[in-house]
């Protein structure tokens, strides 16, 4: 069953040389409303199937990240159509809706209700929330007094536990000391099996090799290669060393 | 449709951003909630002593019919304020995460309006010391006017918090407005005292059958005329109407322009 349906899919932004927000500045300024249009993406198909964990490669500013944003539906696309079949959760930002001066536990109410989950399903899942985040007696503590390693774990811990149908991944996998990070590629090798479709964005082939079961090259806003992930990652090694020289 | 059913599904969400104002608006104050009375208190205080000892409204018992309208007022402007700014106050989440983006209008209207609510007890402490009139059968319309002026702030609300995402003027634009908005609704006189070529600006304010109605059931003890509800359910339903259909439309792009 596919979950994710990308169908030519482009996107472009409003670059704007000096943006004036304010009357005043429109009224004096005019010319600093000139923008560019930049094409982000221009024509990305894929599909991705139920329990599938698709990696995103692609050098700086190709458009992966651009990618992820449209899946999770905070960005529309200028043309074409993604249809996304179920609860999305993303560890794109981490943390963002936190409050500082609330205590972990009432942050995690918040942070979960904002991924769209009712009282009754945080609430059974609180526990393993807590536990998994490792911050015990810490959890009724202000977040302002976290560090910033207890705050991404729970952050990580919250969005990962909350029983996504998609999971969407940028670059984040450096939370926390060695054993979280391993506990989180456990979490995340389980809820594969579980039957949770995971797309990742990461410049670390390493994380891509364990839990990938494809790679999308993306390359100047288009597909440039689509398939197995042993055969992409050495091809697009081999581009990127070549264009070094 | 699809929007409101998403609305619903977020409801939790709603519900503890509710919570996180309601929280969040004292804390690290000393005397915390208890603001939520101070503050009308010491408007009471300054408006009972400008407008019954300096300016004579000729009105008696002045200040259960200034308090019935000011308590309304308030959450009407405190939610047009307050949600002209909320979408770029939470410019972090808008960026980040995804949530239907009404939830944000929805949440300051509802804060403001709870704030309201306590805020009644005030207005029947005022009722009680100034000897007034309880009609239960004209309160048993509260709700009903209470829901109409919910509806009117909260598709206000949505309009300019919308547009302000695009045009950050608009967001001193309305506190000016609101400033000279707050003398052309009938809140300090009634509208008998309003001279004749005033009465179409009064009478094209949607606020003016609302405070009108609060002042009919706490003030006069008498119900509301029902052709009045009827009319002011009616633009409050319409002001919704619009201030979804543009929001709608305007927030697509709310992650870029932010």
């Amino acid at each position: 069953m596919e979950t994710i349906s990308v169908c030519e899919v482009k996107k472009s932004f409003k670059v704007y040389f000096d943006k004036g927000n304010m009357l005043k500045e429109r009224i004096l300024f005019p010319n600093r409303n000139r923008y560019e249009r930049r094409e982000v993406l221009r024509g990305i198909s894929f599909a991705c199937q139920k329990g599938e964990a698709v990696g995103l490669i692609g050098k700086n500013g190709c458009g992966k990240s651009t990618i992820l944003k449209l899946l999770s539906r905070i960005l529309r696309p200028n043309e074409g159509t993604i249809t996304v079949n179920g609860r999305v959760s993303s560890l794109i930002e981490l943390g963002a809706g936190f409050h500082m001066d609330m205590t972990g536990r009432e942050n995690i109410y918040i942070n979960a209700a904002i991924f769209g989950l009712k009282k009754k399903e945080i609430n059974a899942r609180l526990d393993d929330i807590i536990r998994f985040s490792e911050l015990g007696e810490s959890i009724d503590n202000p977040v302002r007094t976290y560090s910033s390693g207890m705050y991404m774990r729970l952050a990580f811990s919250v969005a990962i536990n909350v029983d996504a149908d998609i999971l969407l991944v940028d670059e984040i996998l450096a939370v926390g000391d060695v054993n979280f990070q391993s506990k989180c590629f456990e979490k995340l090798r389980e809820i594969k099996r579980a039957g949770t479709t995971i797309v990742i964005v990461s410049h670390a082939m390493e994380q891509l090799y364990e839990i990938c079961d494809r790679l999308i090259w993306i390359e100047d806003g288009m597909v440039r290669m689509d398939g197995d992930v042993r055969q992409i990652a050495e091809a697009y090694l081999v581009s990127m060393e070549s264009r070094r020289t | 449709m699809g929007r409101i059913r998403e609305l619903v599904e977020y409801r939790e969400m709603t519900a503890s951003l509710v919570r996180r104002e309601l929280r969040g608006k004292y804390k690290g104050s000393i005397l915390g909630f208890l603001w939520t009375f101070i503050n009308p208190l010491c408007q009471i205080v300054i408006y009972t002593v400008v407008f019954s000892m300096i300016m004579r409204s000729g009105l008696e018992n002045f200040n259960i019919y200034m308090i019935s309208g000011m308590i309304p007022w308030f959450f009407f402007s405190g939610s047009v304020l307050q949600g002209a700014g909320c979408i770029r106050a939470h410019a972090n989440m808008v960026k980040k995460i995804y949530f239907p983006r009404e939830v944000l209008p929805v949440v300051v209207t509802t804060f403001q309006f709870i704030n309201m609510l306590l805020s009644f007890i005030f207005i029947i402490a005022v009722v009680i010391v100034e000897k007034g009139r309880f009609n239960p059968v004209a309160w048993g319309y509260l709700p009903l006017v209470m829901l109409t002026e919910y509806l009117l702030a909260l598709g206000l609300a949505l309009l300019i918090s919308a547009c302000t995402v695009y045009f950050r003027d608009l967001e001193h634009i309305t506190s000016v407005l609101l400033m000279a908005w707050v003398y052309l609704t009938p809140i300090f006189y009634s509208m008998e005292t309003i001279p004749d070529y005033l009465l179409p600006i009064f009478r094209c304010n949607p606020m003016t059958p609302v405070i009108e109605m609060y002042h009919s059931i706490i003030y006069y003890a008498k119900p509301p005329e029902t052709a009045a509800l009827a009319q002011a359910f009616l633009s409050a339903i319409a002001f919704l109407v619009l201030g979804s259909l543009v929001f709608g439309k305007l927030e697509e792009n709310f992650a870029e322009e932010l």
